[in-house]
């Protein structure tokens, strides 16, 4: 999906944004745009007209005044690893990327929090706080490469946020730039400020309501044990029984993360871990005390077992455990390996629809003829079909497009969400209308107004149509493009 | 009439104001109806569930009409092998604990009352009890929200899988608004596994400053307590209570690990009492290690207050709760606005729930004031629901 090009900057614009951040900060070339035309999605791409990279709250600040003067949107981009085009630029607006502020500002362990810049790569905080025995929780398969500002915007998740919750649960503060240029603070590291949860609001907003420079987080001691194991199943059948055992005989794992037959033979493929060909495969953590962990562990293996597990297999060490893992966070890629093109899908279902939707998504993949591999998140009903295509194919990638569609309203008939993770961006905005109706999007978009009343931030996505913010709030009013036919509904 | 409606007497006031008429439906169709209503007649509308928290807030600048929860009584829907739970807002929780109990789980929120304590309230109001430490609060469990909004119109958000970021997050702007952005209707959270065992230890006679080392302590050492909560006695020395829960090894072994960190640990299971209803109660808020400067921000508050004055604090959290009657007004409003101004200054902040005194309920406009007001106004342009009542004036 490729948006329309639009007229170029003039010199005299991009000079007063270069005085801003610096000549070297701020791009224009367009040979240089092209790196910033999409996230992770590379299938929506779209040429910003500049792309700014400041180094301070100040900046930012200026950046959004002028951008603003000149009647400009502002896309804001981390490290641009997201999977729903939350990041793709809107064609000649101001891409505002934030890897540039990455200091980590204050570090407070014994009240277990610190405050970082949106920079700040997620991984490398855990890697900061190892050697004190402290970590971030939240872990999005990207974390190598995610910044935590992202992280905000798409209030990510991970493998284990099943038991530590996601990105909203561990921010507590965060430092906001508005679209008309003030600065906010909402939260920080004391509990319940008085006043509205404007940062519960702000996280996983996808850049629709401002652009984050600083984040307070939560950060968390180490938990004294984790037992990691592996266990192989006949089918997805067998392994999620075993999932639905071990939630019933009150285990939270930290992690719980199904790979079925295709998946499997993927991240072989790609990582050369000796996994069997099996039909499914578990990969779980438990982690607590270590007595809590003895049991839970012990407790988890025979309730596998009472499943139908084939084997189950425990690292012998944090490499081998740490292979385990990278095989699993590198799924996605992995399926490169087999397929020359693929659609990642993130739906999410209430847990006891996973065996019934798991056969629906194997109807579809009958009926289109296309592979379609499943990783997800078990625990939390976090499914990730992967639909396989070949773009050389006429046609094929339409088809898995619809294909992939199809699972995200599947996913919404058994009473779940489009997205569990990735976000909305511009790829699923045209499903949202499947999960809410016109009053909770008009509500939704009360939020917006309040932030950001001139749509000026990373406008296009999140909601299926442009939205006007009257004065008086009320019902629906179409926007000025949707009525001259510029604009669809999804 | 829309719903079932009756007079206004003085036990349905609102901060000492009476309302002309009570509304309670008993459907969200019902709650939409009377909500319309309200805007067809501008109409000044306060929300109220059990009444544990109806002191919160500053008086209302006028209340037409009260909507009562009392009626939206139901468990909409429990799916044990999910997890999930919805509920209507006037649901106590006690019958929310029951139903889940039955079937193992537990929604792991624990404030006072729970017999009469709606999770319309509890979400309106942010309440929480000693498992926060380990679970949470409200905002962290909710997963969706019916909104009845000021004109009528009914918008959901969230919905019933615990992990879902489609849209804004309406359930987490509904957490702790007081009924100013409209009326809660329904709400979905997840729950949590009861756990096997539970114990508690207590640790007697600790200074400010020993409650903060053994917080650390504990935490240096890898101990997950679900509970940990610092009581203040009358000559200022604190009894620490430590709850651990989960499968029974577990237990134990923290159980005797707590006891090789520190002196003087000895099991009781009593610890845990309900907090008494007092005519003054009042929420502080700081970081966990100042303990011993909030103490002494407290001390003259608890001295104003007089026999029977209690103070606690959730030591891993750093919130703390002051109770009591009051003895000496002048001296009640001096030591609280001391405290507050302290407490502000280092980010912290002290909320007055409850005061036979007239006392400002919030303290300073936050930093992000404007923009809540914006977001009333977006909500509530005719500012007819809880007028007044919530931070600022809004």
């Amino acid at each position: 999906m490729e948006a329309a090009a639009a007229p170029a900057l003039s010199h005299a614009l991009v000079a007063r944004f270069a005085d801003i951040v610096g000549a070297a900060h701020c791009i224009s070339r367009p040979e240089q745009l092209r790196t910033y035309e999409c996230d992770a999605l590379t299938s929506f791409r779209a040429r910003p007209g500049l792309v700014v990279l400041p180094a301070s709250t100040e900046e930012v600040v200026a950046v959004v005044k002028l951008a603003r003067e000149a009647g400009l949107p502002i896309v804001p981009r981390g490290s641009g690893t997201g999977l729903s085009g939350g990041a793709m630029p809107v064609p000649g607006g101001v891409l505002l990327g934030l890897s540039r502020m990455k200091r980590v500002l204050e570090i407070d362990l014994e009240n277990q929090w610190m405050r970082v810049e949106p920079g700040v790569i997620n991984l490398e905080i855990s890697k900061r706080l190892a050697p004190q025995g402290y970590y971030y929780a939240p872990d999005p398969s990207s974390q190598q490469v995610c910044t935590i500002g992202g992280n905000v915007a798409e209030n990510s998740g991970g493998a284990h946020c099943l038991k530590y919750g996601f990105t909203t649960n561990h921010v507590l503060g965060a430092r906001v730039v508005l679209g008309d240029g003030s600065i906010v603070d909402l939260g920080g590291p004391v509990l319940d400020a008085p006043g509205y949860d404007l940062r519960g609001a702000f996280v996983g907003s996808e850049g629709t309501l401002g652009v984050v420079t600083e984040v307070v987080l939560r950060i968390l001691r180490k938990p004294e044990a984790t037992r990691t194991f592996f266990a192989t199943f006949p089918s997805t059948d067998e392994a999620g029984h075993a999932v639905s055992l071990i939630i019933a005989a009150g285990i939270v794992p930290a992690a719980i993360e199904m790979m079925d037959r295709l998946a499997i033979v993927a991240i072989k493929a790609a990582t050369g871990v000796d996994w069997p060909d099996v039909g499914a495969a578990l990969l779980m953590d438990v982690d607590g005390t270590a007595a809590e962990v003895e049991h839970t562990a012990a407790e988890a293996t025979r309730l596998s077992q009472e499943a139908g597990a084939i084997e189950i297999r425990v690292p012998r060490d944090a490499a081998e455990r740490e292979t385990m893992w990278r095989g699993r966070k590198s799924a996605f890629a992995a399926v490169g390996r087999i397929s020359p093109n693929y659609v990642v899908q993130d739906g999410v279902i209430p847990r006891s629809e996973i065996a019934k939707v798991l056969r629906e998504i194997e109807r579809i993949g009958r009926d289109t003829g296309l592979r379609i591999a499943n990783v997800f998140h078990a625990g939390d009903g976090n499914l990730h079909p992967l639909v396989l295509y070949d773009r050389a194919v006429p046609g094929q990638e339409e088809l898995a497009e619809r294909a992939a569609g199809d699972i995200l309203k599947i996913c919404v008939r058994a009473g779940g969400s489009i997205t569990g993770e990735h976000g909305v961006g511009a790829d699923k905005a045209m499903y949202m209308g499947e999960m809410f109706s016109e009053d909770d999007l008009a509500t939704m978009n009360l939020v917006r107004c309040a932030f950001d009343p001139d749509a000026i931030m990373n406008p296009g996505k999140v909601f299926p149509t442009p939205r006007l913010c009257g004065d008086r709030p009320g019902k629906y009013v179409a926007h000025p493009t949707e009525t001259a036919g510029l604009a669809g509904r999804g | 009439m829309p719903a079932q409606s009756r007079p206004g007497t003085a036990d349905d006031a609102i901060r000492g104001v009476q309302p002309k008429f009570v509304y309670s439906p008993s459907t969200v169709e019902e709650c939409a109806e009377v909500m319309a209503l309200g805007a067809r007649d501008k109409l000044r509308l306060g929300f109220a569930g059990g009444r544990t928290e109806i002191g919160l807030g500053a008086p209302p600048s006028g209340l037409d009409a009260v909507v009562a929860t009392e009626r939206l009584g139901r468990i909409v829907e429990y799916t044990p092998s999910d997890m999930v739970l919805i509920a209507e807002a006037g649901t106590p929780l006690a019958r929310i604990q029951a139903t889940a109990r039955a079937e193992g789980q537990m929604l792991a929120i624990d404030p006072p009352e729970p017999e009469r304590a709606t999770i319309g309230g509890i979400v309106a109001t942010g309440g929480f009890g000693p498992r926060r430490a380990r679970y949470g609060t409200i905002r962290d469990l909710i997963i969706g929200v019916t909104l009845v909004r000021a004109d009528g119109t009914v918008a959901h958000g969230g919905g019933k899988v615990v992990k879902n970021v489609a849209g804004f997050d309406l359930p987490k702007v509904a957490c702790g608004s007081l009924g100013t952005l409209g009326l809660i209707a329904t709400a979905s959270f997840r729950l949590h596994p009861l756990p096997e065992a539970s114990a508690t230890a207590r640790l007697a006679g600790l200074t400010a400053a020993q409650v903060v080392a053994t917080v650390d302590a504990m935490r240096r050492a890898q101990l997950e307590p679900t509970s940990v909560e610092a009581i203040r006695g009358a000559g200022g020395a604190y009894d620490l209570g430590v709850r651990f829960e989960g499968f029974g090894k577990g237990v134990s072994q923290q159980m005797v690990r707590l006891g090789d960190l520190a002196r003087g640990v000895l099991p009781d299971e009593a610890f845990w009492r309900a907090p008494a209803r007092a005519p003054f109660r009042a929420r502080v808020a700081s970081l966990p290690s100042r303990l011993p400067a909030v103490d002494a921000l407290v001390e003259p508050i608890l001295a104003a207050l007089g026999a029977g004055a209690t103070f606690s604090w959730y030591a891993t959290l750093g919130l703390g709760s002051i109770a009591g009657p009051v003895a000496d007004e002048a001296a009640l409003a001096a030591a609280v606005g001391l405290a507050r101004s302290a407490l502000v200054d280092s980010g912290g902040s002290l909320v007055v729930h409850s005061s036979p005194v007239a006392l400002d309920p919030w303290g300073p406009l936050p930093q992000a004031f404007r923009l809540m007001a914006e977001l009333k106004k977006r909500f509530d342009p005719d500012g007819r629901l809880n007028p007044g009542r919530f931070v600022g004036g809004l």
